[in-house]
């Protein structure tokens, strides 16, 4: 009858369950845990909304590094800046004020040699004691080395700085030439132990912050825990605990369902509700206008742009009215923002009159401009430019719609910039000015040479050298007359707002959001909702 | 068989060779990635140290030959993104694809099974047309909606699950349903037809008239008969999950090897991205000769004696039977050989 017991059999029978055996360890390893996987520390795998001993935090993307020299990307900033490392000194994002941190005071007489004061009795989460040779050779780490650390070509240039530790508690830094905002220049350096290596960076820094670093599961979560030896008050929660998703709607979804405490990056889109809270995050989106082609080459047709694009109705429509219309590059809190300057008025009828004055003044105004915009740079980005690229063809120009990813984009944003075969060059750009200071980014985008910048003039360049090594009020009013004249004299831009940034913060815990939450999430403010 | 595995290393050297230069190419005609790694008002200084640093500054030939001489000196490069070893950053993800991918296979398959068989012992029934309505949405829903709607509908408004992440046993359900629709989908639809063909066959007759249950006709002769195509779309499916799940991993937050691929191309991260091609396409190789080995258990036809023509027509044969009809009773290939008969 049915014999099955014949050799050919009983091989096959056995591959058989070595194959679902194999398949079945697979997934029997799969139900306890994903591979190289351990429980988070106060991650906790079920939905859960009590309060507990350790804070939750979701971001948009995993740290490529926790290098304190590289705080100044966003990515790293987020996590490292004052809660795992310390700057000497801090800016206050709210008044714009310096104050101090692990420096207690600083004074200059020239502008050129600054001398810091530090604070005793701060200890390394390795336990060795803060002292004036770490704060020196955090610097020289930063700025002079070799290293490649973005803080440093970010806010220091080429300039080298001479540091020298006087004493214990003090160090004298000397700068190439006047530079008054040089304790703002140092208030982006995180001090590390002088041990740090100085040939290599470090994934996973020394701090004197109110959190240590505990551990880094690759892939999955960061954790750290409230360091005992902290110099400071105390944070409220005993741990916290970083994860990240890339999709803004699952960061909501963890605020909502209490799997998070704080989540970064959102958008209304992302179903947030009453837990999203709103704050000025000090990024300006603007069209770049460069000069060298038809029909940007005649100033009338940038200034048609300006009057051609509706900011009231994108801000009201697409933004539900929290982002404010721009007038210029930096907006309010940041010295050197002028209150007087007004946005350009929304004149469809006069921006076409330019249009056509500057054609019947011989300029090709029929040519092709490329409007290049950065795919999913901020939310509705593909519909502002759309909106845009629709306004500015009301106006008789010819505009061309291009949506480029990162890598791409960023060949337009920075000098030498690529010859565009399709037409004149229009880029989107959103610039965020985290410093609090308009030289960082007028230096950038408007002289004749900045990285940013697609033209200028000899009478900006001269009137920025000016604002750049003028002082307090001086300083103020400066930079007032740089924004103003590139609004009448030169229109390399057509400003369209000033954004708004999006936090998911869980009923269970309470923090008020500043313009540097986005970049510098300070946890030890964070407490638990009362 | 040892004969067969080492043609089989062999002919495969020469696509994965093809596969790694190709990436190593056109990765680097995508553009420089120092404008990524530089703030952007970097100095021209400061670019060409970049380059330098990182072997930019050399031509692409130099580059490949120095990548390919690292490569046998097990050297996969350094991530320009995170300072670590490339070759660690996609040994570390793999795994994590890899339980995704095996859970989500094994399910799709039992399950495939079992509603593929009951809907064929019926042709055009309640039960087929029921499950053929099931298997084409199924097969047809995309992923990301099918995980937000999952997200919102079973961690939202019923908590009974983590929204995404990797701990605990529930954090898998999500991941895991939302990628078992398409490969379940398929797959009945596959079963089922192999299962009506093999159920018509003389074999079968020859089963029942002899007295054998049901249970044995369809378990035991039918079944294996029909396991063939299944093992062929099966085997594809398996392969596009180990290439990465990449919506899946990034709407879930699940640190596998299709988000790393994807993370180091949009940061031109390229060591870690050839480390990433270079792993998946060895796995795929690999898994393609345990296919292959699985066929030979299952044919007689492709075994290695049946040479590589009588391999191919086989697997062709499978392949086609793939797009048998759902709602049809008449198969469009001719049946498999009924081994489990004449062993019978």
């Amino acid at each position: 009858m049915f014999n099955s017991n014949t050799p050919m059999q009983r091989a096959r029978r056995i591959s058989m369950a070595v194959a679902a055996g194999a398949l079945l360890s697979t997934t029997a390893l799969a139900g306890c845990s994903v591979a190289n996987s351990e429980d988070a520390a106060g991650g906790s795998a079920a939905p859960s909304a009590t309060v507990s001993d350790t804070l939750r935090v979701v971001l948009q993307q995993e740290p490529p590094t926790l290098e304190a020299c590289e705080s100044n990307l966003t990515s790293t900033g987020v996590v490292v800046r004052s809660t795992i490392t310390e700057p000497l000194i801090e800016r206050n994002p709210t008044s714009g004020e310096l104050e101090p941190k692990l420096a207690t005071e600083w004074s200059s007489d020239d502008d050129t040699t600054w001398t810091l004061k530090l604070r005793e009795g701060v200890k390394f989460h390795d336990g060795s004691d803060f002292t004036a040779e770490d704060a020196a050779a955090t610097i020289e780490r930063a700025v002079n080395s070799d290293l490649g650390c973005n803080v440093e070509g970010y806010v220091f240039g080429d300039d080298d700085l001479k540091v020298k530790a006087v004493n214990d508690t003090t160090i004298e830094v000397t700068a190439a030439k006047a530079d008054p905002i040089l304790p703002l220049r140092l208030s982006f350096l995180e001090v590390v132990p002088a041990e740090t290596s100085a040939t290599e960076k470090v994934r996973e820094p020394i701090g004197t912050g109110p959190y240590k670093l505990d551990k880094w599961d690759a892939g999955q979560s960061i954790n750290t825990s409230a360091f005992a030896d902290y110099w400071g008050e105390a944070p409220a929660f005993a741990k916290a605990n970083y994860q990240w998703r890339s999709e803004g709607s699952v960061r909501a979804a963890m605020i909502t369902s209490g799997e998070a405490d704080i989540a970064t990056g959102l958008s209304p889109e992302d179903n947030i509700g009453d837990l999203g809270v709103a704050y000025p995050n000090n990024e300006t989106v603007a069209l770049r206008m460069h000069n060298d082609k038809a029909p940007f080459t005649d100033i009338k047709i940038r200034q048609a742009v300006n009057y051609a694009i509706d900011k009231e109705s994108i801000v009201a429509s697409l933004y539900g009215g929290r982002d404010k219309v721009a007038s210029q590059l930096v907006p309010e809190g940041v010295v050197g923002h002028s209150d007087s300057l007004e946005a350009w008025p929304y004149d469809p009828e006069k921006a076409k009159s330019l249009v056509e004055e500057a054609k019947a003044a011989g300029v090709d105004t029929s040519a092709p401009i490329s409007l290049i915009v950065r795919t999913a740079q901020f939310p509705k980005i593909e519909e502002l430019g759309q909106v845009i690229q629709e306004q500015l063809s009301q106006a008789g120009l010819n505009v061309k719609l291009k949506m480029l990813e990162t890598s791409q984009h960023l060949t337009y944003q920075v000098r030498p910039f690529p010859t565009d075969d399709e037409g004149a060059i229009s880029l989107m750009i959103q610039h965020g000015n985290q410093a609090g200071d308009a030289a960082f980014t007028v230096d950038q985008y408007m002289t004749t040479k900045g990285a940013q910048s697609a033209f200028g003039t000899p009478e900006l360049d001269k009137l920025i050298e000016e604002a750049d090594a003028s002082s307090e009020a001086d300083r103020q009013a400066a930079f007032e007359k740089v924004f103003q004249y590139q609004n009448d004299n030169v229109v390399q831009f057509a400003h369209i707002s000033h954004q708004t940034g999006m936090l998911g913060i869980a009923s269970t815990v309470s923090y008020e959001p500043n313009s540097s939450s986005g970049d510098e999430l300070r946890l030890a403010e964070v407490t638990a909702a009362k | 068989m040892l004969t067969y595995l080492r043609k089989r290393i062999i002919s495969s050297a020469v696509p994965l060779l093809v596969v790694v230069v190709g990436v190593f190419a056109l990765a680097r005609m995508t553009g420089n990635p120092a404008a990524l790694y530089l703030p952007l008002n970097a100095t021209e200084a400061m670019r060409e140290d970049f380059a330098i640093r990182n072997g930019l500054d050399q031509p692409i030939w130099v580059q490949m030959a120095q990548y390919f001489g690292g490569v046998l000196r097990f050297d996969f490069g350094t991530s320009m993104r995170t300072g670590e070893s490339a070759a660690d950053m996609a040994l570390r993800a793999f795994p994590a694809t890899l339980q995704l991918a095996g859970t989500t296979m094994l399910i799709a398959i039992v399950l495939a099974v079992i509603v593929g068989s009951a809907a064929a012992l019926n042709p055009n029934g309640i039960l087929d047309r029921f499950s053929s309505f099931v298997s084409m949405t199924a097969a047809s829903i995309p992923d990301f909606w099918l995980a937000i709607v999952g997200i919102w509908v079973f961690a939202i408004t019923l908590g009974w699950v983590p929204t995404s992440g990797v701990l605990g046993a529930a954090a898998w359900v999500l991941p895991v349903a939302t990628l078992v629709m398409r490969p379940f989908g398929t797959l009945v639809q596959v079963v089922r037809g192999a299962m009506v063909s093999s159920l018509s066959e003389p074999y079968i007759k020859l089963a029942r008239s002899k007295g054998a249950t049901q249970y044995r006709v369809v378990g035991a002769h039918a079944l294996r008969n029909a396991a063939a195509p299944g093992l062929t779309v099966a085997g594809d499916l398996t392969v596009g999950l180990v290439n990465g799940a990449v919506v899946v991993e990034t709407i879930f937050g699940w640190p596998g090897i299709g988000k790393l691929m994807i993370d180091s191309i949009l940061q031109r991260d390229f060591a870690v991205l050839q480390a990433c091609v270079l792993l998946t396409a060895i796995a795929i190789f690999v898994l393609n000769i345990l296919i292959d080995i699985g066929y030979a258990l299952l044919d007689p036809r492709v075994r290695p004696s049946a040479g590589a023509r009588g391999r191919r027509k086989a697997r062709n044969e499978h392949r086609g039977q793939n797009n048998t009809p759902a709602t049809t009773g008449t198969p469009t290939t001719s049946a498999p050989v009924p081994t489990a008969a004449i062993d019978a």
